[in-house]
C-alpha cells in the first residue's frame, strides 16, 4: 500500500520543488495543503502518514500545526522543510516532535538520507 | 507620436517563483542577523510588487507608514544588473540601534555604519539567494548612504532613474520583543528585467 504523504506549504512553487526532490521509486500517494488549516484537516481525517511541513505561512504557521498535532497525539511523522535556517528554529521544531529539519532549497540526497534513517523508505 | 512604453507585468507563476526564491534568500539573511543579535528572528513571507519607479514613493509610503526615511543603495552587476535600495523608516532606525544593543546616544556615524551593515547583509543574502537559485552570476558594489532622514517623496528625486521597472520586495523581521521592518527595492533596466524573467521561466520549466 502506498504511504500517504502530505506536502504543506503556502507557496505552490515550494510544493513543486519539494515533490520533485522526493525519490522517484518511493511508493507514495501525495496530497498537498496550502496552509496550516488544510494540513490539520487532512491530519484529523487520518490521511497523513508523513508530513513535509513549511514553517513560515500566513494564518496558521508550521509551529502552530506542530503544537496542535502534539496536543492531539501526533500519529504522523513530520519533516520540517524551511527557509528559516536559524539554529533556534531547528531546536524548536525538534523539541516539538518533528523528526527532521530540511532547509530550503531542498536537496534530494538529504531527503533520501532522512527517509532511510527513519526506515520510512529503504 | 505614441512611444511604446515597456509595461512589465509579472505572471502569477513568475511572481510565486520570485517570492519563494526571495523567501529562501531572506531565510539566510534572517539567520545572519539572528547570529549578530543573538536573538530569534521571526520571519515573514516577503511580498513582491512590480511598480513603475515614479510610483515607488507612493507604494513605500503606504507600506512604511512614515514620511521620513533613511536609505542605503547598493549596485549589483554581472548576469543581474541594477540597483538595490534598502529603505528604513526613521523610528525603525532607532529600533535597529536598540536591537543591536547600542547605547541610546548612538552617535550619527555609528548609526550610519549600522544601516550600511544591515543593508549589506540583506542585499547580499536576498540577491545572492536569488542569483544562486537561478544559476546567475552576481557581484556587488559597496553600499552607500543615499538618504539620511529625508522626506520619502524626495528619495528618488535628483537621482536620474533610468529604470522603468522597480521590483519591490517587502521584508519584515520581527524579534519576539521588538519589531523592525525595512523595505528592499530593486531597480533594474528593462532588458535586465526581461533577462531575469527568462531565468525565472527556465527555473519554472525545471520544476
Amino acid at each position: 500500500m502506498p504511504l500517504s504523504v502530505l506536502v504543506v506549504d503556502d507557496s505552490p512553487i515550494a510544493r513543486k520543488m519539494l515533490i520533485r526532490s522526493l525519490p522517484a521509486a518511493w511508493d507514495i500517494e501525495i496530497a498537498q495543503a496550502c496552509g496550516g488549516a488544510e494540513a490539520l484537516a487532512a491530519y484529523r481525517a487520518g490521511k497523513v502518514e508523513v508530513m513535509f511541513l513549511d514553517l513560515t505561512m500566513p494564518e496558521i504557521d508550521g509551529y502552530q500545526v506542530l503544537e496542535t498535532m502534539r496536543q492531539e497525539d501526533m500519529n504522523c511523522l513530520v519533516i520540517v522543510v524551511s527557509a528559516d535556517i536559524q539554529a533556534e528554529a531547528v531546536d524548536r521544531v525538534m523539541a516539538m516532535g518533528a523528526i527532521a529539519f530540511i532547509k530550503k532549497p531542498v536537496d534530494a540526497a538529504k531527503i533520501e538520507a532522512v527517509l532511510r534513517q527513519y526506515g520510512i523508505w529503504v | 507620436m505614441v512611444t511604446e512604453k515597456f509595461k512589465f507585468v509579472l505572471a502569477d507563476d513568475q511572481k510565486e517563483a520570485l517570492q519563494e526564491i526571495a523567501n529562501i534568500g531572506m531565510g539566510q539573511a534572517g539567520s545572519s542577523i539572528a547570529q549578530v543579535l543573538g536573538e530569534f528572528v521571526q520571519l515573514s513571507i516577503p511580498r513582491i510588487l512590480v511598480v513603475p519607479p515614479e510610483e515607488v514613493p507612493t507604494a513605500l509610503a503606504w507600506n512604511i507608514g512614515e514620511a521620513t526615511v533613511s536609505a542605503v543603495r547598493q549596485a549589483f552587476h554581472s548576469a543581474m544588473r541594477g540597483e538595490a535600495l534598502v529603505i528604513f523608516g526613521q523610528h525603525r532606525c532607532n529600533d535597529l540601534a536598540d536591537l543591536m544593543g547600542y547605547e541610546q546616544d548612538l552617535d550619527h556615524a555609528a548609526e550610519i555604519e549600522l544601516l550600511l551593515d544591515v543593508s549589506n547583509i540583506l542585499v547580499g543574502a536576498c540577491l545572492g539567494g536569488i542569483a544562486e537559485q537561478l544559476q546567475l552570476n552576481i557581484g556587488f558594489s559597496a553600499p552607500s548612504l543615499m538618504a539620511d532622514a529625508l522626506p520619502l517623496e524626495q528619495l528618488l528625486q535628483g537621482s536620474p532613474v533610468p529604470w522603468s521597472t522597480a521590483l519591490l520586495v517587502e521584508v519584515n523581521f520581527r524579534l519576539e520583543t521588538r519589531s523592525f521592518a525595512c523595505h528592499l527595492v530593486l531597480l533594474m533596466p528593462d532588458e535586465e528585467v526581461k533577462a531575469l524573467m527568462v531565468a525565472v521561466d527556465h527555473f519554472l520549466e525545471s520544476l
